[in-house]
Formats: structure tokens, sequence, C-alpha cells
């Protein structure tokens, strides 16, 4: 079996490892280290944890996670697109038409942006 | 590049699981959410049922669409997807909506309508 | 693509209305707000014109005209159906407004009211012109997906959401049947075009008299998944409490809207199966006709046995809307005949033209029951619904009693009126297909149903006003649209009466059934699906990898 086409995943791999570990160490050998109050918080320099996790969140994050979920979603479609549009000969009426055909669909989640938009979501007051 | 796709030799090896198997497994999960949605009474619970059957149609199709050598399928999973999303996301607006004026997700709990 | 571009005018149309309307409908303005149901009216009578005037290149091999025909009916009934929608949304929330209170976007449902009706009528319109099974499913979700916060918006009470809660379960697993459906019968035929699937399976066919498993099982559970739009029975369930925890106009785009939808789509996929079997060769295949047949029959009597036992008009207008469900499965049954068969063999046409009658129909009657408020003991105004709202309507309120007698009777089918000239083609094709047991429990059927919508016809004419009311008494808040539409109604149900051949040519020639099979046409037909043969795995097919 040819793994050699394997061989930019491994790159990859080999990349994300090395990166991580190598901040993990640089950080604990270069880094001060001091502990004190504030240090033992559970969220240095963050928000006060209180409560239990149970609690309830604002709606509002629904909405933020509504509007993720819109481009989440939309970004499916650009792949297959975008792996068909290169082979498409440039300059042809069809490459114009599939071209078009994208810009479309991104239209309508402009639509569905400026609704949101209007709609007060991405106010936070 | 084709030698990866590998579709001339998908059936080599007798271990290799074939389209039956996917077939079993996409049936189980689609009769697991459907006997899950007749019997739980909890509507979170009830919505993650639809949508595993929504994921065993998911399965079947990609299965069907290795076995038939076509991207119909493939394809048809992305538009499930987006179907499923949309739907989760009107689903947990309803769920919420209700929760805030009744405090419970217990279907049996619905007293308005009676027959 | 251009072609197909061109056929889906009234489509894009709509989409630019809807897209309008949403955004117009949340404007700080009241007086703009106010205009996005007038948009929406136009936009719908628009699209009706444009699917008349430009009906494109047809869609479907087998049923070149199906989908113009679908396109204009559902737009013409939608516009009635918006007059009678008009000014239900934010009612509360606006009269809130005009005291004084903040304008809060987020609180206000006007656009998304509007918006998911057009998106909901266009989803019907695209399910009529679906050629593939992908666009099928899309179609028929589009068509779902905005009537369940229709629903759920419709009014402020609890029982709406519930309501709308319940319509959404219910309405997911009904997709989820119907996916499975479509993925057996992507699984067994190889394609998702609903024109290859059907020469891939009368290919597999010849030869034998069996129809390939696996597609067969995929079309029953299209056909029982399918069956939660029109509330054909083991989905049936959600209908009554659906119906009456909706407001009584969104009551009246349930009944008629997703129905339509899937009913076409119910004829899109029998399509690929064909009426081409059993002893005279214009049958389903037996599995599918007997279950068809089974349902027919369950849908029409529970629909019509539990209507007789309701309190509440819209519960009993709820399960007559199953029992005309099961009318037309009959039609389902019996199939298009044979090629060139006339317009009384047709049980195509009969559902065609049925779908029509039946939406005239009821829309009058929901639009009575939209037209009136009653008001409780504690001062809260309510919708009327108790079935003695309806007593003496004719000496009180004659306008609207009129309409409710006219709708009722119709409904039932009585010989002047629409509901006759509906009902009949269904009994003719049902017999012509030899069907005579079906036809039987469908007059039985007929005269169950006379009781309970006598029932509401002569409470509304013949009795006394009820001189102590509980409560408050009957009110006709309503704006005045829902009058008039429902006059419009009442209208139709006499004067197209009057105009029934026309219209039923109409019907006749959308559902001119053109089954061709073209051998070698670009499939190649296999045996069975799960057999893996030789060449269908080793061989790389169609669009399997570019280079």
């Amino acid at each position: 079996m040819d793994l050699s086409s394997y061989l930019p995943i491994l790159l990859l791999i080999t990349m994300a490892v090395v990166f991580a570990v190598a901040n993990i160490s640089l950080t604990l050998a270069l880094g001060p280290s001091r502990q004190g109050p504030v240090k033992g918080t559970t969220y240095e320099s963050g928000m006060d944890p209180f409560g239990t996790a149970r609690k309830r969140f604002n709606v509002r994050f629904y909405l933020i996670a509504m509007v993720f979920l819109v481009f989440d979603i939309e970004i499916i479609f650009l792949y297959p697109w975008a792996v068909a549009f290169p082979n498409l000969q440039a300059g042809t009426t069809e490459s114009w038409v599939w071209l078009g055909r994208i810009l479309f669909f991104l239209l309508t989640t402009v639509v569905a942006y400026v609704y949101g938009y209007r709609k007060g979501v991405f106010r936070f007051d | 590049m084709s030698a990866i796709l590998a579709q001339a030799d998908y059936p080599a090896l007798m271990s290799a699981p074939t389209l039956f198997h996917y077939l079993v497994v996409s049936a189980f999960m689609f009769g697991l959410g459907l006997v899950g949605f007749l019997t739980r009474r909890n509507l979170i619970i009830m919505f993650l049922c639809t949508e595993l059957m929504f994921q065993a149609a998911g399965l079947a199709l990609v299965a069907f669409s290795r076995f038939h050598l076509n991207h119909t399928g493939e394809t048809f999973v992305i538009f499930v997807l987006t179907v499923a999303a949309a739907e989760a996301a009107m689903a947990l607006a309803l769920v919420v909506l209700l929760f805030r004026r009744k405090e419970t997700l217990d279907a049996e709990r619905w007293e308005e309508m009676r027959g | 693509m251009i072609q197909k571009i061109q056929s889906l005018w009234p489509e894009i149309v709509l989409f630019a209305t809807a897209c309008v309307v949403m955004v117009v409908g949340i404007s700080p303005s009241v007086a703009v707000r106010r205009s996005c149901g007038v948009i929406a009216g136009l936009g719908l009578a628009l699209a009706g014109l444009v699917a008349i005037d430009w009906p494109g290149p047809a869609s479907s091999v087998v049923w070149p005209a199906l989908a113009p025909y679908v396109k204009v009916l559902v737009a013409g009934v939608g516009v009635l159906l918006l007059l009678v929608l008009a000014g239900l949304p934010d009612r509360e929330y606006e009269a809130a407004v005009a005291h004084g209170q903040r304008y809060d976007p987020i609180r206000a449902n006007r656009a998304e009211f509007y918006a998911f009706f057009l998106f909901s009528i266009m989803g019907v319109m695209l399910v009529s012109g679906a050629e593939d099974l992908i666009w099928l499913f899309l179609a028929l979700e589009l068509t779902s997906l905005p009537t369940y916060i229709m629903v759920a918006i419709s009014s402020s009470r609890n029982r709406s959401l519930e309501a709308g809660v319940k319509y959404f379960f219910l309405g997911a697993l009904g997709a989820a049947l119907f996916l499975y459906g479509f993925a057996l019968l992507y699984g067994a035929t190889g394609s998702t075009n609903l024109e290859t699937i059907r020469q891939v399976i009368a290919q597999q066919r010849l030869g034998s008299e069996a129809v390939n498993g696996v597609a067969l099982a995929g079309a029953l559970l299209a056909v029982i998944g399918v069956g939660f739009k029109i509330a054909a029975v083991p989905m049936h369930f959600y209908t009554a409490d659906v119906y009456q925890g909706a407001a009584s106009p969104v009551t009246a785009f349930l009944a008629f809207v997703p129905k339509t939808a899937g009913f076409v789509a119910l004829i899109l996929l029998l399509t690929t199966i064909g009426w081409g079997y059993g002893p005279s060769g214009q049958s389903l295949p037996e599995p599918i006709r007997t279950v068809l047949w089974v349902i027919a029959a369950m849908t029409m009597t529970v629909g019509n046995v539990l209507a007789v036992v309701q309190s509440s008009v819209k519960r009993v207008l709820a399960y007559s809307s199953i029992a005309h469900s099961g009318y037309m499965l009959v039609g389902l049954v019996a199939g298009p005949g044979p090629a060139g068969a006339p317009f009384a063999r047709n049980g195509i046409a009969a559902i065609l033209f049925y779908l029509l009658c039946y939406g005239v129909m009821n829309l009058g009657a929901f639009a009575v029951m939209a037209s009136l408020e009653r008001r409780s003991r504690s001062g809260a105004t309510e919708e009327a619904d108790s079935i003695d709202d309806l007593r003496g309507l004719c000496t009180t309120r004659p306008m609207l009693g009129w309409i409710m007698v006219v709708s009722a009777v119709g409904l039932l089918g009585m010989p002047p009126l629409l509901g006759f000239f509906g009902k009949l083609p269904l009994f003719t094709s049902g017999i012509g297909a030899g069907e005579i047991p079906l036809v039987v429990v469908l007059g039985i059927n007929s005269a169950i149903a006379a009781y309970y919508y006598l029932r509401l016809a002569a409470l509304a004419l013949l009795e006394d006003p009820d001189v102590t009311p509980v409560g408050g008494g009957l009110s006709e808040n309503a704006p005045p649209g829902r009058k008039f539409a429902g006059f419009i109604c009442a209208a139709a149900v006499i004067g197209l009466s009057a105009l029934a051949w026309p219209l039923i040519n109409l019907a006749d020639g959308a559902a001119k059934y053109e089954p061709r099979l073209t051998p070698g046409s670009a499939v190649s037909a296999r045996e069975a699906p799960i057999v893996p043969s030789a060449d269908a795995l080793t061989e790389p097919r169609a669009a399997s990898g570019r280079p």
C-alpha cells in the first residue's frame, strides 16, 4: 500500500504535537512562577465563579448559537463548491454560472444577517 | 490521487465492512430512535431520538453512495445535515419557550388539550 | 439548468418577497410594518400570475402539466388564506405598543409570520416541480418547518405553543421516516432522480412481476412519512390537538398547504413505482396497494367517527380534514388509469380537483370561526370554538351564518355545490379501477360525515340564538379581511360548481399521465441492489471522482 500520500498528514500531526509540547515546555522553562491568592482562583483574571453550573443562562446566548449555526452550515456547502470550481475552464460561461450560484447562495446569508441585525440579535445591552 | 480513493478494491478483504454491515447499523440506529421517540417523555430526549433517525438515514445514504460509486448520496447527506440543523434550532427555540412558560419538559404534563 | 430556472419564476418571486417582508416587518415604524402583509399578498398574486403566464418547461416527464396547476392552485388559495391570516400576528403586542410601550423587534412576530407563510407556499410549489429526491426532501421540509413556528406564534396562549411543539415533534418523526424511505429508494436504484428511479424500477421488473424489495420498503416508509403531512392514519394523532391549539386562521392554513404538498409528493413518489401492476396492469404493486387501501379506509373511518363526538368546531373540522385525506387517498389507490383515460377514470386528476374544492370549502368554514370571538367571564377575549357558538348564527350574523352553512353543506358533498363535483370523480375513478370495496367504504363514510356537517349547518340555520350565553357572548372584532375571504369562498363553493367542467378539464390536463420506458437510457438495470455484481463494484460510474 502506498503510504507516501499520507505524508502531509503525518507532517501536520508532527507540527501540531511539536508546537504544543514546545509551547508548554518553553513556558515552564522561561516563564516566571509566582503563587498568590489571585493566581489560585479558578479563572485567573476572569470572572468569579459563583453559583452552581446548572444555573440558567441568558436566552441571548441561544440567539448567538443560532447565528453561529447559520454560518456553520453555510460552510458545508462551500467545500464541495470549492473542490469542483478549480476544475472549470477559466472565463467560460459555465464558470461564471458557477460563480453566480455561489454568490447567490452567499446573498441568502446576507439577507439572514440583515434580518438578524435589525432584529437586534447583535445588540448586547 | 485516484489510487487513494481506492474504489476498485473496495470489497477486497473478507473482514472489511460491506454495505450489509452499514445497513444493519443504520437500521439499528433508526429503530433505536423510533423506539426512543415513542417511549420517552422528555422533549429533549425525544428530539435526540428524531436526530438519531435522521443520522441513521444519513449513514444509509453514505453507504449506498459508496456502493453505487456515485456522489449523489453524499450530496444528499449534506442537505440532510442542513435540515437537521434547522430542525435543531427550531426544536431548541420551542423547548426553551415551553420551559420558560411551564418549567417542565415532560410531555405528559400538557394539560391544556385533552382529546 | 437554465430551463429549470425558467420553471422556477414563481418560487423566485416568492423568495424575493419573503426576504423583503422579513426585513420590512421589523421596521420601527408602524406604517412600514403594517405594509408587509400587503407586500406578501402582492408577491403571492404575482407568483400566481407568473405561474399562469410562464409555466416553463415540464419538470416531470411523467406529469408534464402537474407543476403549473399546483402552483396556480396554491397561489390562488394562498391569497385567500392570507386575507384570513392578515392581522393575526402581534395583535396584542401592537396594541401595547400603541399604548406607549417601546417597540422591540425581538418581541414582535409579524415579519417571521408572513415570511414563513410565503416560504411554506414556496415549499409546496417546489414540491410540485420536484424531479429529484433531494429536491423533494428539501421542498417538503421547507413546507413544514415554517408551519411549526406559525402554529407556536399564532397566539399568545400556552395552548398554541403546546400545539406547535407537538406538531414539530411528530413532524420531525414523519420527516425521519420519509427520509429513510428516500435513502432506501436511492439504495435500490442508485439514483435520486425521480425519472431515473422510475426507469430503473421498471427495468428491474422486466421479466418478473415482483418489484425490488428495497425500493418497495423505501416507498412504503416514504408513504407513511409523507402521510404526516396529509394527516393519514398512522400519523394523524397530532391533528385534532394542533388544529385546536393553533389560532383559527393558521388552522385553515394547516388544513390546506401541507396537505397539498403531501398529496403532490405522494403522487410523485408513487409514480416512481408506477401504476402498472395487478391483474388489470393499472394498479400499484400489491403490498403498496394493500397498505394504501388500509390507510385510506382507516383514515376516512377514524376521521369521520371521531368527528361525530366532538363539541369543538375546530376539532370537528380537524377530524373532517383527516377524513377528506382518506377520500383523496382513494384517488391515489385508483391511479391514473390507462394512458388517455377519461377524467372519470383518472384518480390523480380527481385528487388535484378535490384539493381545489377542499381548499375553498374548508377555508370558508375556518374564516367564519376566525371572524368570531367570545368574551369569557373574566373579560378576556378568546376564540369562538364551541359548537354552541354557531347556534342561530344565520339570525344574529347572517353573512357569517350563511358562509358556514354553504361551506358545511359543500364539505358534505351535496349535489349542487362544489363538494359534490369534487367527490364524484373519486367515486368513479375508484369504480373504474375495480376498487369496489373501497368505494363502498367511501360511501358509508360520506353518510357518517353528513351527520356532523348537517349539525353544523342546522345549528347555524335552524336553531334559535343562545339567549343567555356563557360569558359575555360573541363579538366580531376580527379584521374584515376574514369575512371577505369567507364570502369569496362561499361564493366559490356555489359559483365554481357552475364552472366545474372547465376546472375539471384543467385538473385533467394537469394529471396527464405519460409513462414511457426508454430502454437503455443512461441507466443500467441491475437485478437486485444488495447482491453486488462485479461490474457495479469495480467500474466507477458517473461522477465518481474527478482526476
